[in-house]
């Protein structure tokens, strides 16, 4: 931890990601309107009421500013640790088990990876409707997938480890030796992977909204908060700036934090990457 | 030979190379200065060969890389010169240096096939260095390339020099990488473990390649190696090194017959010496006792990796083995790397399932792989794995990993295996206190010896040990040696002691087998196997392990001149 | 060689069988069938039951899944995608114009980015540890921290709103000429292309780092060989390996990315289409596109396996 606060871009990484999760936790305190009352004034500019103004249904742009992380982390921390706590049992148990299971769930990575991300999510919320629970698992199961293969990589080499040996010499069950003698061992990489996950599952979710097939209006979420202004990016920047910059700073924020991370428990973030 | 004729006139007492208080220190994390290379100052006339000895870690190769003017990122020369043809490189910089390198000094690295480009094959390699350093055109290079092959000892140079490194031999690729080094006939030939990945038969013959190429060369070599043998071999002149330091340095005779200093005489303590008694120091019973282990026409080999799964067989890794254990015997099974010793071991402990012959344990048969066998199977054969720190899982205390054979077979409760664990730790030489420490806060030797205590919890009847000491320095060697030869004294466990050191079956067994492409070559007595070696290859292995004890014997010292 | 080429081809075909399967069972089969998807609540209510019957009749819908499965794979192979539900128009003709335009926004970005994203790379890799290297870097982080969408706004704020050089959206049809619809879309290439640049450049920066401090690096440059010969000649075809192990990943971020971007300028690709498909929960057309998509990434793939096997001898034991 000492490490990683020795990094100046680490740590401003942390401070992002704090500064936006205490801002998104206390938004129902601190915002001045209800963010989905409709006030009477549509298309204030910026003043001291409104400070962002207000958007075309005449609702509180910065009220809705505060508000509109809400969904987009509870999906992306969500699907981020559906992602790191399902990919590394499936990838240590593939690593352990090897054999046909093995083959399987590695062609079902490469699948995985053949279908662009938001295609993927098309297809779910195609079959399955648009809901927080179906993002939740579509983004989840797409992030998991690199998290397998991170994982069953570090697995492999564990397995050979000397200690992974004697404890398959002494018949301990499969369970013990992934609980107790591989799982610790990833501890580390799942950290980072949580990272990676989290804001390339943010990074999605943010574009699934933007187009649409994200998360539903009218809760207030900074993807729909862009796609809304667009049309008055020339009159009312602000609306449109405001979101984007939140989501720019939040995603960059965990990146650098997972960057100094990965780097501070010597680890190669950029092979994890995407996915 | 093309470099006869084109020595150069040196004056013999005249040094070609003077390293003066050389210093060479990284820079560490935490931006604190760590000196591996601290105060070394030699001299090397033209025409003499110096071998660098010293252990992992002493500094030899940062020394060795200096030579050529080169630090690795991160490291830079500190103080001192290094003087060659009348030049500091250390003052030189690095366009100056760039000229004089592979011309005036050159160098042999470590790992031939990670040196060599992958995508590139190997003449246009040696072409380049032809080419950009020799100034040849490109059909005079292509000419030269397959010329320097040939006298390199190897065969078809003009097919050869087509192929890519992964596709010869570890010895073909020395020799490669040897030509690229001396294409421009320098004056300074560092060589840094020219022999480490090569078998004993290979071996003999790069170091036979190595001195015709003295022979027919004036310039100076420096061979660095953490191989004693080698440079017994190879040299007239060592320099011992230990934590970046000059313990000790002079003729190879002098120092080999009297070390000066203790850590030298550590060093050359590990050498083989089978003019003495054997210092056996396991128990071993003289009566034949009741046999353990039974091995029976075994065989193996690996299943190759296919698409459909049907899994062809690779070739054979064991082939027709047999070998018999009794109670409370120790043997001693050496060979080289691909001998199959490892295998054996591997399937004798159950990580492995042979698919021909019999294993019968205790006279009954084992089943192959250590699931299907039962708890007490299991339990009464242990094993102790070569690499110390890989042998402890780095997340849990080192308590932990010897508590849990007892609470798994002895069904001690936490309280009683704590004691027990303890009481194991002092029967090694471990104080209690690291009990409750993790791997990493401790010594390699430490970490071996508690994996020595983790394999006793169980209370073996059988032990093998797997490599156990070719991680560790000379100094902790011994040590652990000796605890596990006591250990093995107070349980009567019978041992097999798998390596290819073979100072340590002449130090711990009193029965030796001889191993090579999967087969036992000879079994026998060590003393009477060491002293009189019926098959050749065995002759061979203990002449290459004995160049080290009998450079100490006055009549060779000589004979050097 | 060539049989290692065949096998790899084998390889991706299977994969694309795989993956038309899921698309199917994905999109058909769960939780309804593609009529319910396709109306909504009240539409079915309304409908007179013989009427839904007979529309279920006219999809095959009231036929048994596996005959479904079967001859949607065999629709496949004779490049039939079926109709769309509401309209009955042949899916391939509505998916054929804007595939192709997404395609040329696609390649337009790689054949830019790459050199680009090489250039960089070997700039900082050669800088390591010093000031450009770490620009490079944190530049890096920051193009992909950012989202696409948020990239083209922002390029659209500057560049067509306060210094009106280029259109903010896209004129052009879809049936224009590929020249007169990329001509129109300067800001859509360049937002692709800086996420592009990102990606990639991150990627072959850590591979040559890796690569220079390979043994094979330092012999050559203890041989004295000049500098230039070991970067272009040993130590590039190299480092592209693990870049060209990315591929897949690259060539599926590079289809979201630019799905993305055809939204946010009204580009006429699969973007714009695919979501036109999933909010009428047209299921034919939203499997036509992941399909597409599929090939795609597959292909890129395949070309990008073919290449690793060229430039390292090592994999081409068979």
């Amino acid at each position: 931890m000492t490490a990683l606060l020795r990094r100046p871009a680490a740590l401003l990484g942390l401070l992002l990601v704090a500064t936006h999760l205490v801002v998104a936790i206390s938004a129902p305190w601190i915002a001045p309107f209800a963010p989905t009352s409709l006030l009477d004034a549509p298309l204030e500019p910026p003043n001291a009421t409104y400070w962002l103004g207000t958007d075309d249904l005449g609702r509180d742009a910065f009220s809705r500013l505060l508000w509109g992380g809400r969904v987009a982390m509870l999906v992306a921390f969500a699907a981020g640790a559906v992602a790191v706590l399902g990919g590394a049992l499936l990838g240590l148990f593939a690593a352990h088990r090897r054999g046909s299971f093995d083959d399987v769930l590695m062609r079902l990575v490469e699948m995985k990876l053949a279908v662009p991300t938001i295609l993927f999510v098309a297809i779910f919320v195609t079959g399955f409707g648009q809901s927080v629970p179906v993002l939740i698992v579509a983004v989840g199961i797409i992030q998991m997938m690199g998290v397998v293969r991170t994982t069953r990589a570090a697995g492999i080499v564990l397995m050979e480890q000397g200690y992974v040996r004697a404890a398959q010499l002494n018949g301990e069950s499969g369970a013990t030796i992934i609980l107790r003698e591989l799982l610790p061992n990833v501890a580390d990489l799942m950290a980072v992977e949580f990272a990676l996950r989290a804001s390339s599952a943010l990074l999605l979710v943010s574009a699934l909204s933007f187009l649409g097939l994200g998360i539903s209006p009218p809760t207030p979420d900074w993807g729909l908060m862009v796609e809304d202004g667009m049309a008055l990016l020339e009159s009312e920047p602000a609306l449109v700036l405001a979101p984007a910059l939140c989501i720019a700073t939040l995603v960059l924020g965990i990146n650098l934090a997972a960057e100094g991370l990965s780097d501070a428990l010597g680890l190669d973030a950029a092979r994890g990457g995407g996915g | 030979m093309r470099w006869g004729w084109m020595r150069r006139e040196v004056a013999v007492a005249d040094p070609v190379l003077q390293v003066c208080d050389l210093s060479i220190a990284w820079c560490g994390p935490d931006g604190r200065a760590n000196r591996v290379v601290d105060g070394v100052s030699f001299d090397l006339a033209a025409g003499g060969t110096l071998g660098i000895a010293g252990e992992s870690g002493s500094g030899k190769s940062t020394l060795a890389r200096a030579l050529l003017g080169h630090c690795r990122a991160g490291s830079a020369i500190t103080s001192g010169s290094i003087r060659l043809d009348g030049d500091d490189l250390a003052a030189l910089s690095e366009p100056e240096l760039a000229r004089r390198r592979g011309r005036l000094m050159a160098m042999v690295p470590q790992n031939p096939l990670a040196s060599l480009t992958f995508h590139m094959p190997v003449g246009r390699q040696l072409e380049e260095v032809l080419r950009w350093r020799a100034g040849l055109s490109a059909s005079a290079a292509r000419l030269r390339a397959v010329e320097l092959f040939g006298q390199m000892g190897l065969p078809e140079p003009e097919r050869l020099a087509r192929r890519y490194p992964h596709q010869l031999s570890g010895g073909q690729r020395q020799r490669v990488v040897l030509a690229c080094a001396i294409a421009c006939d320098p004056l300074l030939l560092v060589l840094d473990e020219p022999t480490t990945a090569l078998d004993k038969t290979t071996e003999a013959q790069v170091l036979d390649l190595i001195r015709r190429l003295r022979a027919a060369r004036q310039g100076a070599m420096v061979i660095v190696t953490h191989d004693l043998n080698v440079v017994a071999d190879i040299c007239d002149r060592v320099l011992v090194m230990q934590h970046g330091r000059i313990v000790e340095q002079g003729a190879v005779g002098t120092v080999f017959a009297a070390p000066r200093e203790a850590y030298t005489r550590v060093l050359l303590g590990a050498a083989l010496r089978v003019e003495e008694a054997s210092r056996a120091s396991c128990a071993s019973r003289t009566a034949p006792g009741p046999a353990l282990l039974e091995i029976a026409g075994l065989g193996f080999r690996y299943a190759r990796p296919s698409l459909l799964r049907r899994a062809p067989l690779g070739p054979p890794i064991l082939d027709n083995i047999g070998l018999t254990l009794a109670r409370g015997e120790v043997l001693g099974v050496i060979g080289e790397s691909g001998s199959g010793k490892t295998t054996l071991g591997g399937i004798v402990t159950g990580l492995l399932a042979g698919q021909a012959g019999e294993v019968r344990f205790d006279g009954a048969g084992l089943p192959g792989l250590a699931a299907r066998r039962t708890r007490e199977q299991r339990r009464r054969i242990q094993m102790v794995f070569q690499d110390p720190l890989s042998s402890l899982n780095p997340r849990r205390r080192v308590g932990d990993a010897v508590m849990r054979p007892l609470r798994l077979f002895h069904g001690l409760d936490q309280r009683e295996a704590a004691r027990r664990a303890a009481a194991l730790f002092e029967d090694l030489g471990l104080e209690s206190a690291l009990l409750s420490r993790f791997p990493r806060q401790l010594s390699g030797g430490q970490q071996q010896r508690v994996a020595i205590a983790r394999a006793f919890a169980a209370e073996p009847d059988l032990l093998i040990c797997d490599e156990i000491t070719s991680a560790l320095d000379a100094s902790v060697q011994a040590q652990v040696l000796d605890h596990l030869a006591a250990m093995q004294r107070r349980q009567g466990t019978a041992m097999l002691l798998i390596t290819h050191d073979l100072s340590v079956v002449w130090r711990m067994a009193r029965r030796v087998a001889v191993m090579q492409g999967g087969r036992i070559l000879e079994t026998g007595q060590t003393e009477a196997i060491f002293r009189n070696p019926a098959n050749p290859y065995t002759a061979a292995l203990l002449g290459a392990a004995t160049r080290a004890a009998r450079a100490g014997q006055p009549e060779l010292v000589d004979t050097k001149g | 060689m060539i049989s290692l080429v065949l096998r790899r081809g084998a390889l991706s075909l299977v994969t694309l069988f795989l993956l038309a399967s899921f698309i199917f069972f994905a999109t058909e089969v769960l939780p309804g069938d593609a009529l319910d998807v396709s109306l909504s609540a009240d539409e079915i209510a309304m409908m007179p039951p013989e009427v839904l019957a007979r529309r279920r009749a006219e999809l095959g819908l009231d036929r048994p899944i596996l005959e479904r499965y079967t001859s949607f794979l065999g629709g496949l192979l004779r490049f039939d995608l079926g109709r769309t539900i509401i309209t009955r128009a042949p899916v391939a003709d509505i998916v054929a114009m804007p595939l192709r335009n997404s395609v040329a926004l696609a390649g337009l970005t790689l054949l830019l980015a790459l050199p680009v994203a090489l250039a960089i790379a070997m700039a900082a890799a050669q800088a390591k540890g010093r000031l450009l290297d770490n620009a490079v870097s944190g530049a890096a982080i920051i193009g992909y921290s950012i989202p696409e969408f948020v990239t083209g706004l922002l390029l659209i704020a500057v560049f067509a709103v306060w210094w009106p050089l280029f259109p903010a959206t896209i004129t052009a049809s879809t049936d224009d000429p590929l020249s007169v619809l990329l001509a129109a879309a300067p800001l859509a290439v360049a937002t692709t292309i800086i996420g592009s640049i990102a990606y990639l450049g991150r990627i072959l920066r850590v591979g040559l780092i890796e690569v220079m401090a390979a043994d094979f690096v330092e012999r050559l440059h203890l041989s004295g060989i000049p500098r230039w010969r070991i970067l272009w000649l040993h130590a590039l075809p190299a480092a592209m390996i693990p870049g060209l192990s990315a591929a897949a990943l690259y060539a599926a971020s590079l289809v979201s990315g630019v799905v993305v971007v055809e939204l946010v300028f009204a580009y006429p690709g699969i973007g714009a289409e695919l979501v036109r498909a999933v909010t009428r929960r047209e299921v034919h057309v939203v499997q036509a596109i992941a399909l597409a998509a599929a090939v795609c990434v597959v292909l890129f793939n395949l070309a990008a396996d073919l290449g690793i096997v060229a430039l390292d001898p090592r994999t081409r034991r068979s």
